[in-house]
């Protein structure tokens, strides 16, 4: 990297605020993901909630001993996402999906929601540089 | 008749209060005092959303405290919390408020800017009709707000600042009651929305801090209700600890 001094300010300048700023500690921290990780979990879409101050996914999983489980999944707000072509029929009772999270660190079912990836093929992102926050 | 009266009140105000608010239209009325003025004043319509990354005049300045404050700092770092209040849905209070990923909104009405706030839904009030902060201000999260326009900038000074709010993005770094704030909005161009703030407390800032960020317009979009309570799992409990209810209905 040959950056002069004046692009490296910027680039520091820039990475902080851009830390400062991310909408998902705009509301919390991020101490209880663990965004080392990423999984993706399938299943039927419960309910999407789209409420503030994060809406929720709740999607029933079934795991390696045939059980289904309900796992929560918080995503960014609805005032994020609607003004980036979320709706609150994006995710409806009864689809298939794939979703990609950071897990909470506690092993409880949940996490962080970044992309989720629909039967038809199509994906929707949620948060779309993930790796800003690692 | 109504006119005339009118007018006889308006000389009568400007011969009393020369020196302060002017409620008549001419050359001595500060800017934005009655509507034919506000229409002179650069057009903020729409919404404004902080860009990621943007920044006034280099690079984010560090903050320097006091030995006493650097001191409740260290002392924090030692047992950090987990989290913040608002994880609690308790809004930051001044600075932060103006520096959340959320959009704003500014409101013009004679002798006052309001500033909407997304996040938290938050309302400012900065009155620009030429009045003093109070003597004792009541201590609050926004603190009390006067401004003025000096040519195309618009120049608002807050004191009254509750200390139970943070000064920076942790909970260790703390200002004082003595919080006072001056920011500075001017439109770098057509659409994009220039602040910089310069912090000073005498008891908690060894030298004054400036901050600063760049809004972009969005001219079509509007501002969102933001209820944090409305279905908030996220929580931090006394000892600081960070939590997340999973509980489904």
């Amino acid at each position: 990297m040959n950056l002069s001094k004046r692009s490296l300010y910027q680039l520091i300048a820039g990475l902080a605020l851009l830390l400062a700023a991310l909408p998902v500690v705009a509301h919390h921290s991020f101490t209880m993901f663990d965004n080392s990780k990423q999984i993706v979990i399938t299943g039927v879409i419960k309910e999407f909630q789209w409420t503030n101050p994060h809406t929720w996914t709740w999607i029933e999983v079934t795991n390696d001993q045939g059980v289904t489980e309900t796992w929560g999944i918080e995503g960014m707000s609805p005032n994020f996402l609607g003004r980036r072509g979320w709706t609150k029929e994006s995710l409806k009772p009864g689809d298939k999906v794939s979703i990609t999270i950071f897990p909470l660190k506690s092993g409880e079912k949940g996490g962080t929601f970044l992309r989720c990836k629909f039967a038809d093929g199509h994906e929707m992102v949620m948060f779309e540089n993930p790796k800003v926050i690692q | 008749m109504l006119l005339t009266n009118m007018y006889q009140q308006a000389a009568l105000a400007f011969l009393f209060c020369a020196a302060t608010v002017a409620t008549a239209s001419g050359a001595d009325a500060l800017p934005g005092s009655d509507w034919s003025s506000i229409a002179k004043l650069p057009d903020l319509n729409g919404v404004w959303e902080i860009t990621f990354g943007g920044v006034v005049g280099g690079p984010p300045q560090q903050v320097v405290l006091t030995p006493k404050y650097a001191a409740l700092l260290k002392a924090f770092q030692e047992a950090p919390a987990q989290d913040t209040p608002m994880a609690n849905c308790v809004p930051p209070g001044m600075p932060g408020v103006m520096l959340q990923p959320y959009p704003i909104e500014f409101l013009y009405t004679p002798g006052m800017v309001t500033i909407v706030v997304e996040a938290f839904s938050q309302v400012r009030h900065i009155y620009t009709d030429g009045r003093k902060h109070p003597d004792d201000p009541d201590l609050t999260f926004n603190g009390h707000s006067i401004g003025r326009w000096e040519g195309d900038t618009l120049v608002v000074d807050t004191v009254g600042f509750t200390p139970d709010t943070p000064l920076g993005m942790n909970m260790g770094t703390r200002h004082s009651s003595k919080m006072h704030i001056v920011e500075r909005f001017h439109l770098k161009d057509a659409n994009h929305l220039e602040l910089t703030m310069t912090i000073e407390d005498p008891e908690a800032l060894a030298q004054p801090w400036m901050r600063s960020a760049v809004f972009g317009r969005h001219r079509d979009w509007t501002i969102a209700e933001y209820v944090c309570q409305q279905n908030n799992r996220n929580f931090m409990d006394a000892s600081g600890k960070a939590g997340i209810n999973l509980n489904h209905k």
